[in-house]
């Protein structure tokens, strides 16, 4: 039998980033191992912007080398980094004033030790490089190598980004228990002390009354219920998206309950056999078979990892209209 | 007291495709400076700036007021974000309609914007999970059951996408141009989620709108075209509980009540010249001319049936060609509250209702639970 | 710019407020926060939830996780029948701005205002590098901890402030938290024992960082005659308004908030002598930033509550500072203060609110 899921999930997807008319050639630099500055008024900018950051007018683009040195006007000593930072060891984040701009770019130099205000500093480039801010990175002057850095051929107009954000938490305390009762076989739903209606799989409150619900108010569903909606679904393809042959997902109203249980898949069934109205009774997997990690906090109902399929019980249809105000 | 007569005085759009030559800084800006130079006005003139979009997840850009606000010119301002789902850009422009109202500020910016093409919708609406039905697996079943309900025929769902499609040839800024679009052409595009086909759906966009937003001394300062904004409304229910009517949702219901009421409109249908609904798939047309009181419950279809929502129908809906042909997703609400007023300034061009003084912006949201609407008026007190 | 009072025509005031706990980690739904929170200043109150004239909500999708989180924030709210509400992608004392300027066009009484977050499930520092410029700083992972590294850099070396002064700030608001039940980081500890505790990231050590917390606050607003009937003690909001400065840090003189400084300028802080204030001192640094640049005079109670540097709710940190003014003012404990609120790395966007127990 399955274990209840702990969530550690992350949300991540490969952004694109269209780079315009400003980013665009300062990225391009960055990878041909340049470091640009943007004319705005009497000031040169680093990073150059498309406006002016104070009144945000119109700035024509006209960028100029700045750098490679520079001088650090202000400093922090990251002794913890991030899996997200440019470096795995202690580094420092700085202000930089490169020789020729008029205002610091912040960015990262790797150093021994913390990075005090007015050291020079010089650009390193990477060996790889793509067309993005953390191509170059800097270091004390001293510490700087020769670099010869072979220009690449088309512009940078558009950037890739891979961004996630790990979540990590426990299933919540009644999804804890309605986890469990899948893997038991068993349908677990709460009934509102206030209302009397019984929602499955419950939120643990009940929204309509605005009242917490307690363990005091599971109740068992039986695993019997009618298709109250349904849409055939064709998968479009999309980062993380491994379906690809059509399905149906359905929404069924269990006997007893008031709520149906949405997005529930039938792979083997299809219209018109599969009909608003249907009898569904859950097969379930044998329990060594059962898993309901797909679950987490806020998707996923009856999982697929838990029922082999939903067939058809042989009673008679209920009459859609019945059904009318569960379409779901 | 009560609230401040509040005008639109300056509109801006981007053009609605993939826009690769833009960065996000960009693409605001595109629409930003149109509003800006179509008021007369400049960003020293603007008090505040109201921006709207859907989840900070479709950019990868977490509450982007803060790197946008000295593209829109905001240093030194108020900034303020609002996210409704898909009802935003309403929702945006009604909150930067406040600000006006209040009397807390005199001239506002507001933008609603989607960069599309740095993410993927279907995949945000999934929570990043595979296995995702998309907006359309959610409707689908809706719309079948006002189908049933109804008893409308099958062609409404295609009228609906040519005429719009149709409306979009009209519109410089719309996405789709399909210039062969016929009944045909969407009946033959596959089938995504019975009954929608490919082309009964929105597509997706990348865009800006903008809206400059004063007060009357504001109007008579810049001697604009002004589209007052004569009332606005949202309503908001729960996605799911027992008994909900998907197809009808009373917090629509209740939205265009509300609206119609403080507008001083009793009969919507005869009194309002045209609307701007927020329809990403062909049924819900109907489905919100019945929701939103437009139309007898049931009779909605018949109105496209007959041609009355067509661009020289007695009650032209989606003239601009609506999310069918231009969906850049935090932007459509705020684009069907711009082309309502754009339609009361006169300053729609080829898609120009005729003489319109009462236009009706809308949006909605989420699983069809979030609703924001507004009148825009030719005149501060119109005779209705 | 124009330089005029931000001035409201419907006198707006406080009616009720409550909060969580701050948890570390809150092992139920954020719904559940909210819930709890509106169920209490309903109770307060004694008004009936249907007749809220608008809610107004701030809370972070990508605190969640999940693109559209604030969807299911409003089972804690009530949506049936149907309500007049709306949802800010902002702290939940933004959300009541948009409240106080709804309230001025005078058809409605009533605004109830929620700020809710849980950061517990991911990791904050993470997460906000999300906030910074997409093209130049978010890619090096530029966090809101290093940012306030430099600010607090910045303020050692410009003479502004010590590390001992930052010390002092955390010294007196775990102090001042252990009378605070909701408190998150609450202890005794003296000046010379926290400048004893190794860098975290330089100048700053751990404790001037503020915990990772999860939480929610909600605040009843109402208006005029409607406040004085739903409170006995109803505190008048004066004033509010927010401004914000360019997200390039590197432009900025870091040891200054002109932001702020305007925004007090606009709801007409110096109007009279300040009592409380309760500051969204995320970074110790923050406090002597905004003391500075609002100009409090050395009368001025400042966190009394222990501030974010105790319990940091995100989403409803700066909520939680007007709940505190207001209760505060509200028990006697002072007749008029400021709640400020902050949005971005270094002080970037900032808010100010004034209430007084007078009606203005």
């Amino acid at each position: 039998m399955g274990d209840l899921p702990v969530i550690d999930y992350t949300l991540s997807f490969p952004y694109t980033r269209t780079t315009g008319p400003v980013m665009g050639p300062f990225l391009t630099a960055l990878r041909d191992g340049q470091i640009l500055g943007g004319r705005c008024g009497d000031r040169v900018l680093c990073p150059p912007l498309e406006y002016d950051p104070d009144t945000g007018a119109e700035v024509a683009p006209d960028l100029v080398p700045v750098g490679p040195g520079g001088t650090v006007t202000g400093s922090t000593w990251v002794s913890t980094p991030t899996e997200k930072h440019p470096f795995a060891e202690p580094f420092a984040f700085a202000t930089i004033a490169l020789d020729g701009a008029d205002t610091p770019l912040i960015h990262a130099v790797k150093a021994p030790g913390p990075v005090e205000a007015g050291t020079r500093v010089m650009a390193q480039f990477r060996d790889e490089r793509v067309g993005a801010i953390t191509d170059v990175y800097f270091v004390p002057e001293a510490d700087a190598v020769e670099q010869t850095i072979a220009p690449g051929d088309e512009p940078v107009e558009i950037t890739e980004h891979l961004i996630g954000v790990r979540i990590q938490e426990d299933l919540y305390p009644f999804r804890k228990r309605y986890a469990q009762a899948l893997l038991d076989g068993k349908i677990l739903g709460q009934r509102s002390p206030k209302s009397g209606k019984v929602y499955v799989p419950s939120r643990g409150y009940d929204n309509m009354e605005r009242v917490p619900m307690t363990e005091a108010d599971d109740v068992f569903l039986p695993d019997i219920g009618t298709v109250v909606s349904f849409t055939e679904i064709t998968p479009i393809q999309y980062h993380g998206q491994t379906e690809t042959d059509p399905y149906i997902r359905c929404a069924i109203l269990l006997d007893g309950a008031d709520q149906p249980v949405t997005g529930i898949d039938i792979r083997d069934l299809r219209p018109p056999e599969f009909k608003v109205g249907l009898r569904l009774r859950c097969v379930w997997r044998p329990p060594a078979e059962r898993d309901v990690s797909e679950l987490d906090n806020r998707m996923g109902a009856i999982p697929e990892g838990v029922y082999e399929r939903w067939e058809p019980t042989g009673e008679p249809d209920v009459n859609p209209d019945e059904l009318r105000g569960q379409a779901w | 007291m009560s609230a401040l007569p509040c005008a639109v005085i300056g509109t801006g759009q981007t053009k609605y495709k993939r826009r690769r030559e833009l960065t996000l800084d960009g693409l605001v800006r595109e629409a930003a400076l149109r509003a800006l130079d179509d008021a007369g006005l400049e960003f020293t003139d603007i008090d505040a700036v109201v921006i709207g979009k859907a989840p900070d997840a479709l950019e990868g850009v977490m509450m982007p007021e803060l790197s946008l606000c000295d593209a829109l010119g905001a240093v030194g301002k108020p900034i303020h974000r609002v996210h409704t789902a898909g009802s935003v850009g309403a929702s945006t422009a009604i909150t930067a309609t406040t600000l006006v109202e209040s009397g807390m500020y005199d001239t506002v910016l507001t933008v609603g914007y989607e960069k599309q093409s740095e993410g993927n919708a279907t995949w945000a609406l999934s929570g990043g999970k595979s296995g995702g039905q998309g907006a359309g697996g959610t409707f689908a079943p809706w719309i079948r059951e006002y189908i049933a309900r109804s008893k409308a025929p099958e062609h409404i769902g295609w009228l609906v996408a040519v005429k719009d499609r149709q409306n979009a040839l009209l519109n410089p800024y719309a996405h789709l141009h399909i210039e062969d679009i016929s009944i045909e052409k969407v009946r033959e595009s596959p089938m995504l989620w019975d009954p929608l086909h490919f082309l009964e759906s929105c597509p997706s966009s990348d865009g800006a709108a903008a809206m400059v937003l004063t007060n009357e001394a504001g109007v008579k300062r810049t001697g604009k075209t002004p589209a007052w904004v004569l009332a606005h409304a949202k309503r908001t229910e729960f996605s799911m509980f027992p008994g909900r009517d998907t197809t009808r949702p009373q917090a629509g219901v209740e939205c265009a009540e509300a609206l119609y009421k403080k507008a001083g409109i009793t009969n919507p249908r005869e009194q309002i010249d045209c609307a701007e609904l927020y329809v990403p798939f062909s049924w819900y047309e109907p489905m919100w001319l019945e929701g939103h009181l437009l139309a007898e419950e049931g009779e909605g279809w018949k109105l496209t049936d007959a041609g009355d929502t067509a661009l020289d129908g007695s009650f032209p809906v989606n003239m601009s060609g609506g999310v069918l042909s231009s969906n850049p997703i935090g932007a459509s609400g705020m684009i069907r509250c711009l082309e309502a007023a754009d339609q009361v300034r006169g300053a729609c061009g080829e898609h120009q209702v005729e003489g319109a003084k009462l236009a009706l912006g809308h949006a909605y949201g989420g699983a069809a639970q979030y609703f924001a609407m507004w009148i825009a008026s030719a005149e501060l007190n119109p005779e209705l | 710019m124009v330089s005029r009072a931000t001035t409201l025509r419907e006198p707006v005031a406080v009616v009720a407020a409550a909060q969580t706990k701050s948890h570390r980690r809150f092992e139920d739904a954020e719904p559940q926060l909210i819930m709890e929170v509106v169920n209490q200043v309903i109770e307060q109150s004694g008004l009936d939830r249907h007749d809220i004239g608008f809610t107004i909500a701030g809370s972070c999708d990508y605190l969640s996780g999940m693109p559209f989180a604030f969807v299911s924030n409003i089972d804690g709210v009530g949506a049936w029948p149907p309500v007049y509400e709306s949802h800010v992608e902002m702290d939940g004392a933004f959300a009541l701005f948009e409240g106080v300027v709804r309230l001025q066009l005078g058809d409605i009484d009533t605004v109830l205002v929620i700020g809710s977050g849980k950061s517990s499930p991911g990791t904050p520092r993470n997460v906000f590098p999300l906030q910074t410029d997409p093209y130049t700083m978010a890619p090096l992972g530029l966090d809101p901890i290093s940012l306030a590294g430099l600010q607090a850099d910045a303020m050692v070396r410009a003479g502004t402030a010590t590390e001992r002064d930052f010390a002092e700030v955390v010294s007196r608001s775990r102090r001042d938290a252990m009378s605070n039940p909701f408190a998150q980081v609450a202890k005794d500890i003296s000046v010379d024992d926290l400048l004893a505790e190794p860098y975290h990231t330089t100048p700053l050590r751990q404790h001037d960082l503020p915990p990772i917390s999860d939480g929610a606050c909600a605040v009843l607003l109402a208006r005029g005659a409607t406040a004085e009937q739903l409170s006995d003690n109803p505190v008048w909001i004066t004033g509010i308004d927010n401004r914000i400065e360019t997200h390039h840090f590197g432009h900025c003189d870091l040891t200054t908030s002109p932001s702020t400084s305007l925004a007090a300028e606009k709801v007409g802080l110096h109007d009279g002598p300040i009592d409380v204030a309760e500051l969204c001192v995320r970074y110790s640094p923050e406090e002597i930033v905004l003391r500075q640049a609002m100009g409090l005079a050395d009368g001025t109670t400042i966190n009394p509550s222990g501030g974010p540097l105790a319990a940091h709710p995100v989403m409803a940190t700066g909520l939680i500072r007007i709940a505190e003014v207001a209760t505060r003012l509200a028990n006697g404990e002072g007749r008029r203060g400021v709640a400020h609120a902050a949005s971005g790395a270094c002080l970037q966007q900032n808010q100010l609110c004034v209430l007084d127990r007078e009606r203005p």
